[in-house]
């Protein structure tokens, strides 16, 4: 199944993020990021379906919480950083 | 027992604040350090704490709530935050050794505004006074006296602070569940509060609202950054080192949410009521100097007395053994003795809160009566 990450620098900045997209009907699942894409060491991502990525990003720009680093999902298991305009 | 002793820890709690350390410790592990359940349940508690207390003390982003073991610890990061060694600092004449002693490592130069007792008028002159021709790096206000429940009058000394753009710390130790907090609208840079006394919290949890740039008091693990030697730039991490109490966050957001369901207009109506009920009964009591506001909104439910030719540490042993539960000495605050002139006598202190009763207040007057 394909999803997108979108990488978090804490957990509560993960939390914060997951709290919007859900008060936006956007399911979003906070998880620890896979290791090969977590940055400087430990950090937090929030999963969102590959169907809503746009409607995300929006929402996420409008409550003032924009993603700096977004992966989606490749068919051997590893990510790909999308590229945000 | 009759307790009268919620300056320093509020015993009687709402219920659901037991329940939930119990819970807490029976399933929650530690947010941020796995992707398990017990790792998600205490993160979903952990937020949801920040997101009461943001919504409580008018803080824009959860982000912006550290949780600290006590006030204490919290007045440390604040004051090591703003104030370097040999710093200037101006603070009330009703501080707590919580902020006198950290200023005192610093070696800071500390200047005072006190004014009489339950005068907030003279108060703020004393404050215009002492910043006409100094700028202090921060003021830092109580907004309760421990001792004597004076309430300093926080949004002059806020507006104050603004109009010259100095840093205020704000101890909220004895307001935070009773009094509106604020750390929008007084444009503090932090304001800090225990969870175990007015927000009916477990000993060990205390918050820290922050706006300002911080410091950490301790470094260590924060499950964010890990391949990096300094602490995160970002809050909550950057002053959260270490793992959390978790079970005391728990409680703390169960009481977190009494107060709000509550309303802290009802539980200070509540604790005044109890109040007027108390000095009206002290004041018959021949040899007992009581130490009221003339006018209530100047005090909380907080009381200081002192009897004549009686020892305040002997009246309050003789009270526990009747099992009235009060608080003697000097309460950690010298200087807000050294302010009223109690310095040498010391006072007891009768603290109440909206669990306790009127008859509670009788048999307690009816005890300190029957120590003369």
């Amino acid at each position: 199944m394909v999803y997108y990450l979108i990488i978090c620098r804490s957990l509560t900045y993960a939390q914060k993020t997951a709290a919007a997209l859900e008060r936006a009907a956007i399911t979003a699942h906070i998880m620890r990021s896979p290791k090969s894409i977590a940055g400087e060491g430990c950090s937090h991502a929030v999963k969102i379906s590959q169907r809503r990525l746009a409607d995300a990003l929006v929402v996420l720009r409008r409550v003032g919480l924009p993603p700096s680093r977004v992966y989606i999902t490749q068919g051997d298991g590893s990510y790909k950083e999308v590229e945000l305009f | 027992m009759i307790y009268l002793d919620s300056a320093a820890t509020t015993v009687q709690k709402p219920p659901g604040v037991a329940a939930a350390v119990s819970r807490a410790i029976r399933t929650m592990a530690t947010p941020g350090r796995g992707g398990h359940q017990a790792a998600h349940l205490a993160a979903e508690t952990a937020f949801r704490c920040r997101q009461e207390a943001a919504a409580l003390f008018h803080v824009e982003d959860p982000e912006q709530v550290v949780f600290t073991f006590n006030a204490t610890h919290g007045l440390n990061i604040a004051i090591r935050s703003l104030i370097k060694p040999g710093g200037r600092v101006l603070i009330s004449g009703f501080e707590h050794n919580a902020v006198t002693r950290p200023l005192a490592a610093l070696g800071a130069e500390i200047r005072t505004a006190a004014g009489p007792l339950f005068q907030p008028d003279r108060f703020l002159e004393e404050l215009d006074s002492a910043l006409v021709h100094w700028t202090p790096d921060a003021v830092i206000c109580t907004h309760v006296s421990n001792v004597f429940g004076y309430v300093l009058p926080m949004d002059q000394v806020a507006g104050r602070c603004g109009a010259r753009g100095i840093p205020l710390i704000v101890d909220a130790s004895q307001s935070a569940g009773t009094l509106p907090v604020d750390l929008q609208g007084w444009g503090a840079a932090f304001v800090a509060m225990p969870g175990h006394k007015g927000l009916f919290g477990p000993q060990g949890t205390g918050l820290l609202l922050c706006s300002g740039e911080s410091q950490p008091l301790l470094y260590g693990g924060t499950g964010s950054q890990s391949l990096l030697q300094e602490m995160p730039e970002f809050l909550p991490d950057r002053l959260e080192a270490g793992t959390q109490n978790i079970a005391g966050i728990a409680g703390l957001l169960e009481g977190l949410h009494y107060v709000r369901r509550t309303g802290t207009s009802r539980i200070l109506a509540r604790e005044r009521k109890l109040m007027r009920r108390l000095v009206g009964a002290l004041s018959s009591v021949p040899d007992a100097e009581i130490f009221a506001a003339a006018s209530e909104q100047d005090q909380t439910g907080v009381l200081s007395l002192r009897l004549r030719g009686m020892d305040c540490e002997t009246a309050g042993d003789q009270l526990a053994r009747r099992h009235i539960a009060v608080r003697t000495g000097l309460h950690c605050a010298p200087l807000a003795h050294g302010s009223a002139g109690t310095l040498q006598s010391g006072t007891i202190r009768l603290s109440l809160s909206p669990f306790n009763t009127e008859q509670e207040i009788d048999l307690a007057v009816r005890a300190v009566s029957a120590l003369q």
